[in-house]
């Protein structure tokens, strides 16, 4: 499979970013190309990058054909409250994933499409599955979840269409260093509320971790969807015990005013991330090594141990001090 | 207890390919991981299944104020690999549960159980000692990662009698690829004794294709308990209460 031509969406975000680094590496990647709105937080010497706003419709569609990529990595989906407020978020991973997927969809010499997707897609309604597998039915109850459900249907379309193989990676809410990511915000707040009635447990994936599986999908070919989540759970109070955060229980109304006050303190809450507090959410990882050949290399507990690690504010000193 | 045609069409194994291919593929992943014994687990976190080691340990330990359960059997149970327990219960016992804990204890496993409501705070609680929703893909999906579990029949009030076996669970079992074993219960209100008895897995009499497997094997699995309830007799305290039906959680 030496020499393929390799496409990455939203490779301006840190996941995006970090995949396209693993990209970099990989002996059966040929030329490797990406678009964001925003620059790459790495450098990528082997990576052409074209910055277009996902409004840019014509410019991405001629960017993506005259490529003409063999695989297709779908990162660029906006998690809401992470780099954008939850209408807007749902408005932009619309809008690139018609255009990118619809792109793809003329290329002729195109493969194999991946898209980025998440485990919210099974939704936490009432007798929801404790742990889904692959096989559970789709039934989203957040925003987020609907959201990466009409994107995997749009790729399953144009898959089927066009006749490539589609594999969507599911993954349980990822957390990084410098990934935005509303879960991840709250947690490190200094008071953490949490459901006293449930207090369900959630599990979690490091970017490292996510980034390592959307590049397996690639090279493997993968053609149905996996989950991709941390071993191990944890609950909000015990995630709060461990980074030393003050933990407020909270039962029915409260919640409102705590979601309130924490939106105004830079942490908003949006529904997704509610239900992991109200509901928890887990999925079953028992498809990674067979279809991907890996497992997370850090469980969910440490990842949470990281997040209270991670510094606020990393200071690099500059090359050459001037003044 | 969800128990539809549609269920059952759906369960039974079918070559690589779909969901018993799934999930014999998770039940490799599950053989390869290490087994969680009950005394390394690590307190202050909850494990993959939001059960929390810390809670089960107070549990066990009131639990042991109440009863004192002597498990039997359990050199039948698989070391490593998951497995369904089908026990005797009655009307508005918690069989399942004290099952799980006295299992859990004997082979230094964790053992969840199947019947946890969905709604805090109940619920929730369930969910921290061990408790699964009782839905046939919930138990499969333990099953395929290498769980014990341990389910109820359907109450049933006569001695020496067991309810009927859920057949999807018992088909849950079969598309994951593991044994299925029936336990007696017995136990009384007025004595801490009590006792849970393993018996060798049950065996299908005919090989089937389809659905018909699940059905007899749950019946096979009924009549199985039938037989352990018989071998263990019932609880006595050696007073005229025993001549009173008054037997206790999942007594015989």
């Amino acid at each position: 499979m030496g020499g393929k031509r390799v496409f990455v969406s939203g490779v301006g975000g840190e996941l995006g970013t970090l995949v396209a680094e693993l990209l970099e590496r990989e002996e059966w990647v040929g030329a490797l190309s990406g678009i964001d709105a925003d620059p790459p937080r790495h450098r990528l010497p082997r990576t052409t990058f074209h910055r277009i706003h996902p409004d840019h419709h014509d410019r991405i569609v001629d960017t993506i054909t005259s490529f003409d990529p063999h695989v297709l990595v779908h990162i660029g989906v906006w998690e809401p409250d992470a780099r954008a407020g939850p209408r807007q978020a749902a408005t932009l991973t619309d809008h690139a994933a018609t255009s990118i997927l619809g792109a793809a969809a003329e290329c002729p010499s195109l493969e194999h499409v991946v898209v980025r997707s998440g485990i919210e897609i099974y939704g936490r309604g009432r007798g929801s599955l404790t742990r889904p597998s692959e096989s559970a039915p789709l039934q989203p109850t957040s925003d987020w979840g609907r959201t990466v459900a009409a994107m995997e249907q749009t790729a399953a379309r144009v898959g089927a269409r066009v006749g490539v193989s589609v594999g969507a990676v599911r993954l349980a809410p990822v957390l990084g260093p410098h990934v935005p990511s509303p879960l991840g915000r709250l947690l490190r707040m200094p008071a953490v509320p949490f459901s006293l009635l449930a207090d369900p447990p959630f599990a979690v994936i490091e970017d490292r971790d996510a980034a390592r599986a959307l590049v397996a999908a690639a090279r493997m070919g993968l053609a149905e969807p996996v989950n991709v989540v941390a071993s191990g759970a944890i609950t909000a109070l015990q995630a709060a015990r461990r980074g030393r955060r003050l933990p407020i229980p909270l039962v029915g109304p409260e919640w409102r005013i705590a979601r309130t006050i924490s939106h105004l303190s830079g942490a908003p809450i949006p529904d997704h991330v509610a239900e992991v507090l109200h509901r928890g959410r887990l999925a079953d990882n028992g498809q990674m090594r067979s279809l991907l050949g890996l497992v997370a290399e850090t469980s969910t507990t440490d990842v949470i141990d990281r997040l209270y690690r991670w510094p606020n504010v990393i200071h690099r000193p500059a090359r050459v001090q001037v003044a | 207890m969800v128990a539809t045609l549609g269920r059952v069409v759906s369960l039974p194994v079918r070559g690589t390919a779909g969901r018993a291919g799934s999930a014999v593929n998770r039940a490799a992943s599950g053989l390869e991981a290490s087994v969680t014994r009950l005394t390394s687990e690590r307190a202050g976190v909850v494990d993959d299944w939001g059960r929390d080691p810390g809670l089960v340990r107070s549990m066990l330990a009131l639990a042991r104020l109440r009863w004192e359960v002597t498990v039997g059997g359990d050199q039948h149970l698989p070391r490593r690999t998951g497995a369904l327990i089908l026990v005797n219960t009655r009307g508005l016992s918690l069989t399942p549960i004290f099952s799980a804990f006295a299992i859990s204890e004997a082979v230094d496993r964790p053992v969840r159980f199947v019947g946890r409501p969905d709604t805090a705070p109940v619920g929730a609680f369930a969910r921290r000692i061990g408790g699964l929703l009782d839905h046939p893909d919930e138990v499969a999906g333990a099953l395929a990662a290498g769980e014990l579990v341990v389910a109820g029949a359907e109450p049933h009030d006569h001695r020496g009698e067991t309810g009927v076996v859920d057949h999807a669970l018992v088909g849950a079992a079969l598309a994951a690829g593991v044994s299925v074993f029936p336990a007696a219960t017995s136990s009384s209100p007025f004595s801490r004794s009590a006792r849970v008895e393993i018996g060798a897995a049950s065996r299908r009499t005919r090989r089937r294709r389809g659905p018909l497997a699940e059905y007899e094997l749950a019946a096979r699995v009924r009549v199985d308990i039938d037989d352990l309830l018989d071998e263990i007799g019932e609880i006595r305290t050696g007073t005229p209460l025993d001549w009173l039906p008054l037997d206790g959680l999942g007594g015989a």
